[in-house]
């Protein structure tokens, strides 16, 4: 082999396993990123019945129903609109009524949101800027961590 | 004692660049340390070799490859090293003695605190044995209450020792938890509104009121009744304070020692006939007990005046106290009264502009921080 | 007086940092030795001076004194004193200052055990290292400063978060910036390369066992983080892709990619560019991940605070050490002579290979991980790319490493014969194929655990083979008998490379069994039972107890395989009071390689607990395998190919006859 029909072969492998990498990471983002809205958004964007989404914001005060099992149903608001959220499993430690949510799900039919992961966060990336504004004016605001909750795959 | 250390300090770190200059360099040089490493690659080839690690082919090709580059190396280069100090080596020296003392006092007088000693807790415990044991008996009570958080009384108990500390926060806390455990009482709720007042530096914020609201559902309580007339007070709405106040001095049994207080604070509003002892309004003093005398003297003054002296007098007063700031910032106490009284004064931009300086003035104490931006809040200045 | 003498020790070591930053680099453009002897003896006393500052705050948040912002902040006088100690750098400007301290100690590890190296390398390694030093004490000193006092101290200081406060905390973070900091080396061995302008089989082989001795601290630092968010985060998960997580894995796996190509170029003086391209990428990549975690612009347990003031000076130092290494890179590259020839089947092109992989996979993770960022910044668009973008595209550019390891290891230098490696692994692969066969007969289950437990086989197998080979030279007793003779003779790190491959192989069988485990969500009264797995469960009371700064309440359960007791587990719920909040402590008991993992929740009204319940068969080959990567990189570092103190005698007696030998 020459040294020219070295390099070729060595620069043909790299671009493969590049190639290989750009279709599998541009497939990938196509199929598998999940967009965020806040309630507000939510209703305004009216995205397809089932498809893959997080939804945020703040757990309305006094909507938490545990049904039967481990079941719980609560509504998430932005303090303009609201979701209501179904959920079978653990809530996380963090999770209050009136403190920042996050759930992982997808919208049904019935508007109703069904969320296969809930993640408590008192933390303002996980909640429309304007809930954690809301917060800090009512002096509620708390440093705190993360905490997650999630069925396992 | 501390500049000592500091001294013998940069004493080391100077020799530790001084040191190395001053003596006669032993190094390896490049040539060397290359011909050392083919040398040894060459070795290791060799044993593997023999020791049947390695083919014989692989070997040879192996160290005929080493050999080509060591020879390749062809005689070491010419070392261009100065072994002798020149003029390079006196002068990083010279600067070397002036810079490194300079950077380091220098910087460490901005951003160090050599005032200060150490704080230990022990330490501090063992100067003031008081101290000590309210510490300890806090201690207790919270470790109490790690173990029974269902405790209310404890929370109780706990609540107005916090207050005494001046931790507000941790007070209303507390008397919240002793409301979600022990039920609500007007009595309890009337004391948890007392501690929110506390933590949000006097204002009474909004939640405070509605607490109160439902504690004076109970008229023989004369704690949510003052506070409520406070609320409107703050609010500006003095005609409801001052109706507030009346009916609970008319209806309070046989004047209680609060009432000469009140009396003299309802005297000391605007519109109020004048009277000797009472308090400045711009102040709008929160807590409950007065100013002190020369101050109630000045404010008594000022209330005397007419309307529009008054006014000017009263923004006199900010300004002074303004113009005081600006030259030492340093006063957290100051800033709160100032950001209060442009509030009061209805000159929000005033009153922004001075939470702003505050901030920057007080930016490395962060409980004052705290306050400040707490107060911010109350009087929705900030958000 | 402790804490300000710290306070001045730290500025103190800044000053240093910038006269080391300037004389070593002067000496040796100008060919000053004394200036150049002036490296090592300062990076010694700037690691004194950091390390004392170190212990000045140390000793601060020890003895609560509440006149630090950084104690009031972080500690409680009531905390245990193991959370005091790691507490520390549970902060943001603590943390800040263990990175230093790690930078300090590599650099007065290079000053201390390179006398072999020839003086002007060693002059520029540690010159470079000082300009990391210079911009990350000024970083400390004027945003992040840790010995800030107060005006007023207060009373008690408001604790550290309770989802720190676990052991975990006090060796996952010195032991992941011990890697990440660690390759800070590589960075300034390629810097100081570049500016000399010679790269050469010597500059390879002094930056190798920096590069490990990084490399085995990162690999132990990851298992060690993600054991940790296995145990506490209670849902059993032991990797997010959580971009914090991703800002670990980028360096390792360039990391691992280098350790591979400085092999290439110690023995045969190929892959010059690539070696110091990568050497340039790993500690890159660190520094992205530290501006990641510390600017804020990432949120999770790892952001202790965010301030965009530290974002931005951090986003500038990013700019100027990559930006400025990359030009040299680009100034110096082009110049390079071509190193040794070889052929695409060969060590070298199985390296090559792996080099390839490694970074593409670093590229998808890379692009997974800062893709979101970017679109929230151009579009206002928020979206989260989780572990399905990452099990599409890092898995399968993976997976043909592990096919090819046990290959790559039996090809020989220059040329290899592909198809004679393959009859080398004969045996790994029939251990394979047996394995994957048993497995489906026997268990069943998902095909992609059966087939990647196969793989795993194969490769723990195949990568003995080549020492196998080397060990049981001939046949039959003579070959046994000399195995123990030549085994003494091989250099250890050839044992090392088949540990550390294996080890991977390990984790892989770990990986693949996760999908045989079984998972229970239910609500538990005391006395009822349930079943996962091969186990029964007694769920047997729920009481409170106390610790030493938090109630909890802990859900005793009795574990039985066929009526025969073999564990009792204790999760609990536990209750931090100073920062009212709740966090939850799984029970977790290893039986053989698996685990009983159980988390619950609180108690419901009617006195029934939520709990969650996994059974997850040989989960532990996980954190092993990483363990036995670890292990083989030590028996590698440990070789006297390796070793750094061995040239030193073979310079001596190179510099007492000065004549080359041929």
């Amino acid at each position: 082999m020459t040294r020219k029909k070295r390099r070729l072969v060595l620069i043909s492998s790299a671009l493969l396993t590049l190639s290989l990498a750009v279709g599998l990471v541009l497939f990938a983002l196509r199929d598998n990123i999940v967009f965020f809205y806040g309630p507000s958004e939510l209703a305004q964007k009216a995205p397809q019945p089932g498809t893959r989404l997080r939804i945020g914001g703040l757990v309305k005060e006094g909507s938490l129903k545990r049904l039967d099992g481990q079941s719980v149903r609560f509504a998430v608001t932005d303090m303009k609109s609201e979701v209501e959220v179904a959920y079978t499993g653990l809530l996380p430690d963090l999770f209050k009524e009136g403190q920042g949510v996050v759930a992982e799900g997808a919208l049904g039919e019935d508007h109703v949101f069904r969320a296969d992961s809930v993640l408590a966060k008192h933390d303002e990336r996980y909640m429309p800027r304007d809930v954690a504004d809301a917060l800090k004016k009512q002096g509620v605001w708390q440093e705190g961590a993360q905490q997650l909750a999630s069925p396992g795959k | 004692m501390l500049w000592v250390i500091f001294a013998i300090l940069t004493g080391f770190a100077v020799l530790s660049i001084l040191w190395p200059l001053a003596k006669t360099p032993r190094g390896v040089s490049r040539g060397a340390s290359d011909i050392a490493f083919y040398k040894s690659q060459l070795a290791g080839i060799e044993r593997d070799a023999v020791q049947g690690l390695m083919t014989p082919e692989d070997a040879q090709g192996a160290s005929a490859e080493a050999a080509r580059r060591l020879m390749a190396l062809a005689e070491p280069p010419l070392e261009r090293s100065v072994a002798g100090a020149g003029r390079a080596v006196r002068f990083a020296s010279i600067a070397v003695l002036i810079f490194v003392p300079a950077l380091a006092l220098g910087l460490y007088s901005v951003i160090g605190d050599p005032a200060r000693p150490d704080l230990p807790l022990a330490a501090r415990n063992e100067a003031s044995p008081a101290r000590m044991d309210l510490m300890a008996a806090v201690a207790k009570i919270e470790a109490h209450i790690a173990q029974n958080p269902d405790d209310g009384r404890a929370y109780e108990v706990l609540a107005p020792v916090y207050l005494r500390m001046g931790r507000g926060n941790d007070a209303a806390q507390a008397y919240a938890a002793a409301l979600r455990l022990l039920g609500q009482t007007p009595e309890r709720l009337a004391l948890y509104g007392e501690a929110l007042i506390y933590a949000a530096n006097g204002a009474v914020t909004e939640e405070a009121r509605k607490i109160f609201e439902a504690a004076a559902k109970d008229p023989s309580l004369a704690k949510p009744r003052f506070f409520l007339g406070l609320a409107a007070a703050q609010d500006g709405d003095l005609l409801r304070a001052r109706d507030i106040w009346e009916r609970l001095l008319a209806e309070a049994p046989d004047n209680p020692p609060w009432a000469q207080a009140l009396r003299e604070r309802m005297a000391a509003m605007p519109g109020a006939p004048a009277a000797a002892q009472n308090e400045s309004a711009a102040r709008d003093a929160p807590a409950v007990e007065g100013g002190s005398g020369a101050k109630a003297n000045l404010a008594a003054k000022i209330q005397a005046m007419p309307e529009a002296e008054r006014s000017s007098a009263i923004r006199g007063m900010v300004d002074a106290l303004a113009a005081r700031l600006a030259q030492n910032g340093q006063d957290v106490d100051g800033w709160l009264r100032l950001v209060r009284a442009y509030a009061v004064l209805r000159e929000p931009d005033k009153a922004r502009a001075a939470l702003v300086d505050a901030k920057r003035n007080l930016a490395n104490d962060a409980t004052a921080i705290g306050r400040i931006e707490a107060l911010g809040r109350e009087l929705g200045l900030e958000g | 007086m402790i804490v300000e003498t710290g306070h001045y020790a730290l500025v103190l070591a800044l000053a240093l940092a910038l006269v080391n930053s300037v004389l070593p680099i002067w000496g040796s453009v100008t060919g000053d030795r004394r200036l150049m002897a002036v490296a090592p003896s300062v990076a010694l006393m700037g690691f004194g001076l950091v390390a004392y500052a170190f212990f000045a705050l140390t000793y601060a948040h020890v003895a609560s004194d509440f006149s630090l912002a950084n104690v009031v902040e972080n500690s409680h006088s009531a905390k245990p004193l193991i959370y005091k100690i790691s507490g520390v750098w549970g902060n943001h400007e603590g943390s800040m200052l263990l990175w230093v301290l790690v930078l300090a100690l590599f650099a007065a590890a290079v000053a201390l055990f390179s006398s072999s190296m020839p003086d002007d390398l060693r002059a520029n390694v540690l010159a470079v290292q000082s300009w990391i030093a210079s911009a990350f004490l000024l970083f400390i000193l004027l945003t992040s400063n840790p010995f800030a006092r107060l005006a007023n101290a207060p009373a008690e200081g408001n604790d550290l978060n309770p989802l720190l406060q676990d052991p975990g905390l006090a060796i996952h973070p010195p032991l992941l910036y011990l890697g990440y900091v660690g390759l800070s080396i590589t960075y300034s061995f390629a810097a100081a390369a570049l500016i000399s302008g010679r790269i050469d089989a010597v500059f390879a082989r002094f930056v190798r066992p920096w590069t490990l001795l990084a490399w085995i601290c990162l690999t132990l630092g990851i298992a060690m983080g993600s054991y940790w968010a296995y145990y506490t985060l209670g849902w059993g998960g032991f990797w997010f892709w959580d971009p914090v997580e991703n800002a670990s894995l980028m360096p390792w796996l360039a990391a691992t990619a280098l350790l591979h190509c400085t092999a290439v170029m110690e023995k045969r003086e190929a892959l010059k560019i690539w070696t110091i391209f990568l050497a340039i990428l790993a500690f890159s990549l660190s520094l992205i991940g530290t501006f990641l975690v510390r600017s804020g612009v990432l949120t999770s347990v790892h952001a202790f605070a965010s301030d965009p003031q530290r974002g931005i000076f951090i986003l500038l130092i990013l700019v100027v050490f990559i930006g400025g290494s990359l030009a040299l890179f680009a100034w110096r590259a082009g110049g390079l002579k071509q190193g040794g020839l070889f052929a695409p089947v060969s060590r070298e092109g199985a390296l090559v290979l792996n080099n390839l992989l490694l970074t593409t996979c670093c590229a998808t993770v890379f692009i997974g991980t800062l893709y979101p960022l970017a679109l929230e910044a151009l579009t206002g668009e928020k979206i989260s790319v989780g572990p399905p973008f990452f099990n599409l595209t890092f898995a399968p550019l993976f997976a043909p490493l592990f096919v090819l390891m046990p290959i790559g290891q039996n090809l020989a230098w220059k040329r290899g014969d592909f198809f004679g490696a393959a009859q080398r692994l004969i045996v790994a692969i029939g251990a394979g194929l047996i394995a994957m066969l048993a497995l489906a007969a026997w268990r069943g289950g998902p095909v992609v655990s059966v087939v990647l437990s196969g793989l795993a086989i194969y490769v723990i197998v195949g990568s003995f083979a080549d020492l196998g080979r080397r060990l049981f030279v001939g046949g039959g007793a003579t070959a046994i008998m000399g195995a123990g003779q030549r085994a003494l003779r091989l250099p250890r790190q050839a044992f090392g490379t088949a540990f550390a491959h294996a080890g991977l192989g390990v984790t892989l069988l770990g990986l693949a069994a996760t999908g045989w485990g079984a998972e229970k969500i239910t609500a538990l009264r005391p006395g009822d039972e349930v079943e996962i797995g091969p186990y029964q469960l007694t769920f047997e009371s729920v009481q409170p107890r106390a610790g030493p700064n938090f109630a909890e309440r802990i859900g005793r359960t009795a574990i039985r395989s066929s009526g025969v007791l073999i564990a009792t587990i204790e999760p609990s719920t536990r209750f931090y009071p100073a920062r009212k909040m709740n966090r939850s402590e799984a029970g977790i008991a290893t039986i053989g390689l698996g685990q009983v993992y159980m988390s619950i929740a609180d108690v419901a009204a009617n006195g029934s607990v939520n709990a969650r319940v996994f059974w997850k068969p040989l989960v532990s080959l996980i954190w092993i395998g990483a363990l036995i990567m670890a292990f083989g990189g030590c028996l590698s570092l440990s070789d006297r190919g390796f070793r750094i103190g061995v040239a030193r005698r073979a310079a001596k007696a190179a510099a007492s006859s000065p004549q080359p030998a041929e």
